[in-house]
């Protein structure tokens, strides 16, 4: 079990942040998350995390959400496991978990099992047709956020570029796609050229 | 249901970023690998885990449902979070010993690219589901650059795929 007031906390800010003292009170706060995550919820999170429950600092946040990012799996579920070991060990890390998806879980196949039903309703198609193009432009407009940073080294450039074709355009499988890249960036970045 | 199981383990460990890294891989099984449902299914799909709110790691549970129901989408989701979130779990507790040390910052950073350039195949092909449609890839267009350009909430530009679908695929 981790303890509970870790490295890393701002000293004499940590007495305006109360960690949840209960199971309970860790499922209802990751079920709170869950429940609004309209549109992404990374916001929510720090939301519900940082402003109303101030169960962790905002530097602390940040950090923690940069850890989950780096590793693979969905950076909030992550994020749920990462804080609720802090706290109250393995039952934790589950029970946040949890409390993250049951909402969402639900809903998602609600939504879905609805539209089955309208599924062969043109105007219903055409709609969820348009939500779905438009979802997917917002991953390139994302992408496109994510790279400007690093727009202006060429090697990253050469980098984004082969990916993007060997996964989008020719559909090379994933096992190959991302060990090739990663160690090519890896040499890249060791050299100082990222 | 075991193939199901088995594929979403393996890209459980190479999302590394998130689900987004992997959307480009998920299409290529479900659609062109085991053919589990059209390309216009899949980015239907996609679009109801947008539109839902949540994490948009529940595209696992939809595909699940959709390949062997509650089950199917039970076991989807259990296995894309399962492996990431044990070593989520494993490191969550060495964290504090290597967080600042020089061969992280430089795997992270090693790590941008690619994550980027796997973002946009993952929007390429959830906007291409049947070739390429100068209808698709308006409405992709319009929504990239308001996203880039502005700081409008996502779910207005959502929505406004949704008006746009209604008038250009009906």
């Amino acid at each position: 079990m981790g303890s509970r007031f870790p490295k890393g906390w701002i000293t004499g800010v940590s007495d305006s942040v109360h960690p949840p003292r209960s199971l309970a009170e860790l499922f209802l706060g990751f079920l709170s998350i869950g429940a609004r995550a309209f549109g992404g919820v990374l916001p929510w999170a720090h939301r519900t995390l940082v402003e109303e429950r101030r169960w962790v600092t905002p530097a602390d946040f940040a950090e923690m959400i940069a850890l989950c990012q780096f590793l693979p799996g969905p950076n909030v579920a992550n994020l749920s496991i990462v804080l609720g070991r802090r706290w109250f060990g393995l039952a934790g890390a589950i029970v946040g978990f949890l409390g993250l998806m049951a909402l969402p879980f639900i809903w998602v196949l609600g939504l879905a099992i609805l539209y089955a039903d309208w599924a062969t309703h043109p105007a219903v198609r055409a709609v969820v047709g348009g939500v779905g193009i438009a979802a997917a432009g917002l991953f390139i407009g994302t992408g496109m956020k994510l790279a400007r940073p690093i727009a202006r080294k060429p090697v990253a450039v050469l980098i984004i570029a082969g990916c993007f074709i060997a996964a989008g355009l020719l559909r090379v499988p994933l096992v190959i796609v991302l060990p090739a890249a990663a160690a090519l960036a890896l040499v890249a970045s060791h050299t100082g050229a990222l | 249901m075991l193939a199901l199981f088995l594929y979403f383990l393996l890209l459980s460990l190479l999302s590394v970023g998130g689900v987004n890294t992997v959307m480009p891989e998920m299409q290529r099984i479900v659609v062109e690998t085991e053919a589990w449902m059209s390309g216009a299914e899949f980015t239907q799909l996609f679009a109801l885990s947008q539109a839902a709110p949540g994490p948009n790691v529940l595209i696992t549970s939809l595909v699940g449902w959709k390949v062997a129901g509650l089950a199917g989408a039970i076991i989807a989701l259990a296995a894309f979070c399962g492996p990431a979130g044990a070593l989520a779990y494993w490191v969550g507790g060495v964290w504090e010993r290597f967080r600042d040390a020089p061969w992280r910052m430089r795997i992270q950073r090693a790590l941008v690219p690619v994550t980027v350039g796997l973002v946009f195949a993952g929007g390429y092909v959830l906007a291409t589901p049947e070739g390429i449609d100068w209808r698709n890839a308006l409405i992709a267009t319009a929504s990239a650059t308001v996203l880039y350009t502005t700081r409008l909430n996502p779910l207005w530009i959502l929505s406004g795929g949704a008006i746009a679908g209604y008038f250009v695929y009906v």
